[in-house]
This record gives structure tokens, C-alpha cells and sequence, in this order.
């Protein structure tokens, strides 16, 4: 008797979270749609909500798939500006975060290539953080830390950073977006305007590279 | 049975948890029982964890008040913008339209400068005064003279030039040239066509002041043409 009360209870507790999530869920989407539908009337506020929302991803997977934060600066600048200039085409088939994914990757991928044009005898400027950089990340470790993890994270970060950057573009895009970003590879799919079929396959690809990149950590051997 | 070729082949959709239930377990007893493959899935979960895990970077400045600040800009200026506006903006087939409106006219202006340009200059052997290409005037005129014929008499030197010393001055090379005598039998010009025309230059003033008795057509006098060719040449007695 107690125990199929107890399951009732988990059953209904389970049915009253999935709906809160939903509604979650629905508050999100409806946020999102709210908030682009403002910046379509020029609601200047609205956008600076929007790329408030979103600068902290952008900067990252810009800074991640070039490895220049400076590089990384000028693109997330240019995103949302292109965010801003063609909201009016965006048609809500994929979320905003995805459509702006997909801005963000184009971006760096037309910056590489013009960095390769313009500059063939030098090697694209990436090996990783600068020190301001990793600084910044000193000041927000989680919780309190010691010297000698304060320099093991730092020199983790280090590593896979200069990993990642030993990636083909490609492999470091799909990764970024699956293992970083969270995205599934239908998302990412969406994304880069690939078949899931071919997100799946170069994942895989892709995590084996990074593995091999790794091979000579101890956490990876 | 399962391979460990297959096994690493599947290791990503096996993280992922994309396999089916059979496949899934057949991986995961494989992972167990076979050490190799067993350290690659633990090596393959650690690189992906520790690039999960790693920190996000982030920008020193607010990107959001560098696109505020960009925006600004274009807003500001877009009034200005609006009246600066290219034509080709508001009218993007303008453009296209012009190219093949330029080719035409490009073509029409070459056929033109082509068309206009002066004739080449015929190769001159003469030094013709500028006032014998003035406009002709009527037939046995001086501006138009007859040449001697049937219905022309020639004009007949009524005085001569003493040109004996000036011919005798020439060189080997022959003096070809016209002479127009008025109706009155003045002449009206002496014109060099063929030879050098400074040792010509005196014999030419000399011939200018003969007197001629005109020709004539039907009884009246007209201006006449006349090409004589003068040279320097040496007369022999026959060999006998």
C-alpha cells in the first residue's frame, strides 16, 4: 500500500516536472520570439538584451575556434551586427542560439581564410591564451583553490586549447558545438547546414584527433 | 562476437548513447573483457571531458557596448546615408542595364573618331602652296586650270627666264614641276612636284616671271597647266 502510494507520488511528481519543464521550455521560446520580434521593430533595448544574452557564447566559440581572443573580439562584433542586420530574415525554424551558432562559425571560418590569404608566410597567431586571458580565467575558478591547481587548470586549459588548434577547422567546429556548447547533432546539423548523418560521422572523427592531441596527458593516457 | 576495429568505430555513438540496446551491450562487454579497447574508451572519455570542463573564455570588454557603439554610427549616419545614397542602391538593375548602354555607345563614338579622322596624307612629292587646295573655281580659271588638248592651245613663252645658268646649277636629278599661266599670261603659279627643292628654289623664282601667250578654248583665253620636267643634260656629237 505504501509503496504503491510512494510510486504514485513519484509518478505525479515526475508528470508535474515535465511540465514545468515544458512550460519552461515554452517561457524560453516565447522569451526568444518576444524579444526578436522587438528587435525587428528597432528596439534598440531588445537588441542590447539580445547580444547580452548571447555575447558570453559568441566570444567563446569564436576565441575557442581561433584562438586569438583579439581575432575572436572583432568577430563576435561582426555577428551581431549581422544578427542585427538580417533578424528579418530569420524565420524561427532553428532557435536564435542556433541561427547565431551557425553566424558565429561562418564568421571564423571567413576570417581564417582571409588571415590565410593575407598572411601565408605566418602561421595563423593562435597558440592559445594569452596571459590576460588565462588570468581571466584564474579569477573565476570555482570555489577556492590553491596555487598549485590554480597552475594545473591553467595549464589544462593550456593543453587543450593548443589540442584543439591541431584540429582541422571542421573537427574544432563540431566539437565545440557538441562537447562545449551541448548542442545535439541534429542542432549542429542545423548549424552547419550538414546531414546528421555527416555531424555523426565527423564527431567521431573528431574525437578521435583530439584524443591523439591528448595522447601525452596523463589524464589521457 | 565483435571486433575491437568495430568496436573503436562505435565508440563515439556509444557515448553519445546512439546505439541500439544489443549493439550498446555487445560494445560495452567488449570494453570489459578486451584491455586495449578498454584503455582507448577511458582515453577517448578523458580528452572529451577535458575539453568540456575546460574554462570559457571570456572578453576582457563588453562586446555588447562595441556593437551599441557601431550601431550608433550607422543609425546616426543613416539619414545622411539615405541622401548619399547610390542610385544603383535604390535601383540595383541599373547597373546591369548601363553595360550593354555603354558598349553601344562606345562603339558608336569609335565608328565616329574613325569615320572623322582626316585621311592619311598621300605621300607628297611636291611642295604645294597652301592656296592651291582653296575651292575650284570655274573650268580654265586659276584656281582651275585646263590642261593643253584638242580644244586647248598651248600657251607659248612669250618671254623667257634666263634659266641657263640655274639649269646648269642642278644637280643630276631632274626638276619636275607645274606651271599655271593665267589668261592674262602672267603665271600664276610655279609648283614644284618632283626634286630636291632647294636647288629647285631659284629656278622656280626665275620661271615665275615669264611671260606666256595664253591659251585658249573656242578662241578665249583660259588659265592653263603645264608639267614640264627639267634636267641638266649632256649633249654628245654622234660617234661617226
Amino acid at each position: 500500500m505504501s509503496k504503491g502510494a510512494g510510486t504514485g507520488e513519484i509518478a505525479m511528481a515526475a508528470r508535474e516536472f515535465a511540465l514545468r519543464s515544458a512550460e519552461a521550455l515554452a517561457g524560453v521560446n516565447s522569451f526568444e520570439g518576444g524579444l526578436v520580434e522587438q528587435c525587428r521593430r528597432g528596439d534598440a533595448q531588445a537588441f542590447a538584451r539580445l547580444v547580452a544574452l548571447h555575447e558570453g557564447m559568441v566570444f567563446n566559440l569564436a576565441a575557442r575556434l581561433l584562438g586569438d581572443p583579439e581575432e575572436a573580439r572583432d568577430v563576435a562584433q561582426e555577428v551581431f551586427l549581422q544578427v542585427y542586420r538580417t533578424l528579418g530574415r530569420f524565420e524561427g525554424r532553428s532557435s536564435l542560439k542556433t541561427w547565431i551558432y551557425r553566424i558565429v562559425v561562418n564568421q571564423s571560418r571567413n576570417r581564417r581564410r582571409w588571415w590565410r590569404r593575407r598572411r601565408k608566410d605566418r602561421s595563423f597567431p593562435l597558440d592559445a591564451l594569452t596571459p590576460s586571458d588565462e588570468a581571466r580565467l584564474a579569477e573565476r575558478a570555482p570555489g577556492p583553490e590553491g596555487p598549485q591547481e590554480r597552475l594545473e587548470r591553467r595549464e589544462r586549459a593550456r593543453a587543450v586549447q593548443s589540442a584543439l588548434l591541431r584540429l582541422s577547422f571542421e573537427h574544432r567546429a563540431v566539437l565545440l558545438l557538441r562537447e562545449v556548447e551541448g548542442l545535439s547533432c541534429e542542432e549542429i546539423a542545423g548549424a552547419l547546414s550538414l546531414p546528421a548523418g555527416t555531424v555523426k560521422s565527423r564527431l567521431s572523427r573528431a574525437r578521435e584527433a583530439l584524443r591523439r592531441a591528448l595522447a601525452d596527458r596523463e589524464e589521457v593516457r | 562476437m565483435i571486433t575491437c576495429r568495430r568496436v573503436r568505430r562505435r565508440l563515439s555513438a556509444y557515448m553519445d548513447g546512439d546505439l541500439e540496446a544489443r549493439s550498446a551491450h555487445l560494445v560495452a562487454a567488449h570494453l570489459d573483457a578486451c584491455p586495449e579497447c578498454g584503455a582507448r574508451w577511458r582515453s577517448l572519455r578523458a580528452a572529451v571531458e577535458m575539453l568540456a570542463e575546460a574554462p570559457r573564455l571570456e572578453c576582457r570588454e563588453r562586446i555588447s557596448s562595441r556593437v551599441r557603439d557601431r550601431l550608433d554610427v550607422e543609425i546616426r549616419s543613416a539619414g545622411l546615408a539615405l541622401v548619399l545614397r547610390p542610385t544603383w542602391k535604390a535601383r540595383p538593375l541599373i547597373l546591369p542595364s548601363l553595360v550593354p548602354a555603354a558598349a553601344v555607345l562606345f562603339v558608336a563614338l569609335g565608328v565616329a573618331f574613325t569615320l572623322d579622322r582626316d585621311p592619311e596624307p598621300l605621300p607628297t612629292v611636291a611642295t604645294r602652296g597652301a592656296e592651291s587646295w582653296g575651292p575650284t573655281g570655274a573650268s580654265g580659271t586659276e584656281s582651275n586650270p585646263v590642261f593643253v588638248s584638242s580644244e586647248v592651245s598651248a600657251p607659248r613663252v612669250r618671254t623667257a627666264a634666263p634659266i641657263g645658268d640655274l639649269v646648269t646649277a642642278l644637280g643630276d636629278e631632274p626638276i619636275f614641276l607645274e606651271t599655271v599661266v593665267a589668261r592674262d599670261g602672267s603665271v600664276s603659279t610655279v609648283t614644284l612636284l618632283g626634286g630636291d627643292s632647294q636647288q629647285a628654289g631659284p629656278l622656280l623664282e626665275a620661271l615665275r616671271h615669264e611671260r606666256f601667250e595664253p591659251g585658249r578654248r573656242h578662241g578665249r583665253p583660259v588659265a592653263v597647266s603645264l608639267y614640264r620636267l627639267i634636267s641638266r643634260t649632256d649633249v654628245h656629237a654622234p660617234v661617226t
